[in-house]
């Protein structure tokens, strides 16, 4: 699914739009608040689903070539944040669902999909 | 007199940084050095550094050291005539040691700080095994330059993609989480505009970054390197200390000493070092309690096997 299918399911907010934002593809969805974990995704393109809401969450999500963040719980990122993920070109999402029921409704989303 | 140069990390090319900084002096010194018996005369020491051509010559017995007789020690039993005086009586017996372990940056430093014109090696036994002079420090720099400029000769005849090859040095200091993963950003950028394999770009993201946050964690701060060729790109990390306690338990996943409140900002899972392993084509890591880590990744760009 792109990003701009991701978003109804999960009444998220765009914080941050990145330039290919409605072609972008999500191949597979990380759900992780350990920087680690997200580095041992072998995929690209992915969506990170997190509760951490800061720089290091957005620097790392870009080292590995992820599509999009989502920050769960309805989170506040710091101005910080936000000014990286401009500057890197991520897209940055949030929603006010914690982060299994974010999960499900993607998953339930992406088994719709044609 | 000619001044050092200022050879600090941030300060000097990498293969400079990295020779100096990652060669142990046991690499450098002269092994089994001529010593003499405490018992032994003036006069001997005069025919020792005769024959041998040296101009100072540790004191020891079954590797323990007792003092280092020097030409002017030499110099002034002859002044005072006392050749035939034990070695004992006459030899500077408060010593300045190195030890083998130590990098070569430190006889370095150890010349600037101290007049001395040798310092014996010891090993981690407290034995006496080498000796190293600025002689020996010069013979090892020649020769590794001699290498190092061959390679690059060589490198300069190949077709190289412009722009692509670069030596940058990145600072980090501890729990500075605000600029860590500045390096690993930067380079991973690097590698994209010269339009690299995206999964060969992903493993030097990875071992970077893991590498690099490490230091931001657990150390007191240090730099972080980069050489990229056209055939590999190679990590250097390299901190002040504290040092690894078990280098080998670090290794292994799930093994962490990081304080909750760095858990809780997602780092410190110990998952770090075996990352970088993981994605790195070579792997070395030397610690030493007290003195620092050093952690060298290096990801081919040619490997036929890019998967991951």
């Amino acid at each position: 699914m792109t990003l701009s299918e991701l978003i109804e399911p999960v009444q998220a907010e765009i914080l941050i739009n990145s330039p290919d934002f409605s072609q972008r593809r999500v191949n597979c969805v990380v759900a992780s608040d350990l920087m680690s974990d997200v580095l041992v995704a072998a995929h690209d393109d992915f969506l990170l689903v997190t509760s951490l809401a800061s720089d290091q969450m957005i620097r790392t999500a870009d080292l590995v070539g992820a599509a999009a963040v989502l920050v769960v719980n309805g989170k506040r990122l710091p101005d910080s944040a936000m000014q990286m993920a401009g500057k890197l070109g991520i897209t940055l999402l949030r929603t006010s669902l914690p982060k299994y029921e974010a999960c499900v409704a993607i998953g339930h989303a992406a088994k719709e999909q044609p | 007199m000619n001044r050092l140069p200022d050879l600090s990390p941030d300060k000097s090319p990498l293969s400079l940084v990295e020779l100096i900084y990652g060669t142990p002096i046991k690499e450098v010194m002269s092994a089994d050095p001529v010593t003499l018996d405490r018992k032994a005369s003036m006069r001997r020491a005069q025919e020792l550094m005769r024959d041998k051509g040296i101009t100072g010559i540790p004191v020891a017995e079954d590797g323990r050291l007792y003092g280092i007789v020097s030409i002017h020690d030499l110099i002034r039993a002859m002044q005072i005539e006392k050749l035939d005086t034990t070695v004992e009586d006459l030899m500077t017996s408060k010593v300045v040691t190195l030890e083998e372990a130590m990098p070569l940056s430190m006889a370095i430093s150890y010349f600037g700080k101290y007049s001395y014109g040798r310092f014996p090696v010891m090993n981690s036994q407290q034995l006496l095994t080498g000796i190293i002079t600025v002689r020996d420090i010069n013979v090892t720099l020649i020769n590794r330059l001699m290498q190092e400029v061959t390679r690059y000769e060589a490198m300069l005849d190949n077709d190289v993609k412009p722009g692509l090859s670069i030596t940058r040095v990145f600072h980090t200091r501890r729990h500075d989480f605000e600029h860590g993963g500045r390096a690993s950003t930067a380079i991973k950028q690097h590698l994209v505009e010269h339009n690299l394999d995206r999964r060969l770009i992903k493993k030097v993201a990875i071992a970077s970054y893991e590498l690099e946050m490490n230091q931001v964690v657990h150390s007191i701060g240090g730099t972080i390197s980069f050489k990229v060729t056209p055939e590999s790109v190679e990590i250097l990390v390299q901190d002040r200390g504290p040092g690894i306690e078990n280098v080998e338990a670090a290794l292994t996943e799930g093994f962490t000493t990081a304080a909750d409140w760095i858990k809780s900002l997602g780092f410190g899972a110990g998952l770090g070092l075996p990352n970088a392993k993981r994605v790195s084509d070579e792997f070395f890591i030397h610690s030493q309690i007290g003195v620092g880590t050093t952690v060298k990744a290096i990801i081919y760009l040619k490997s036929k096997e890019t998967e991951r």
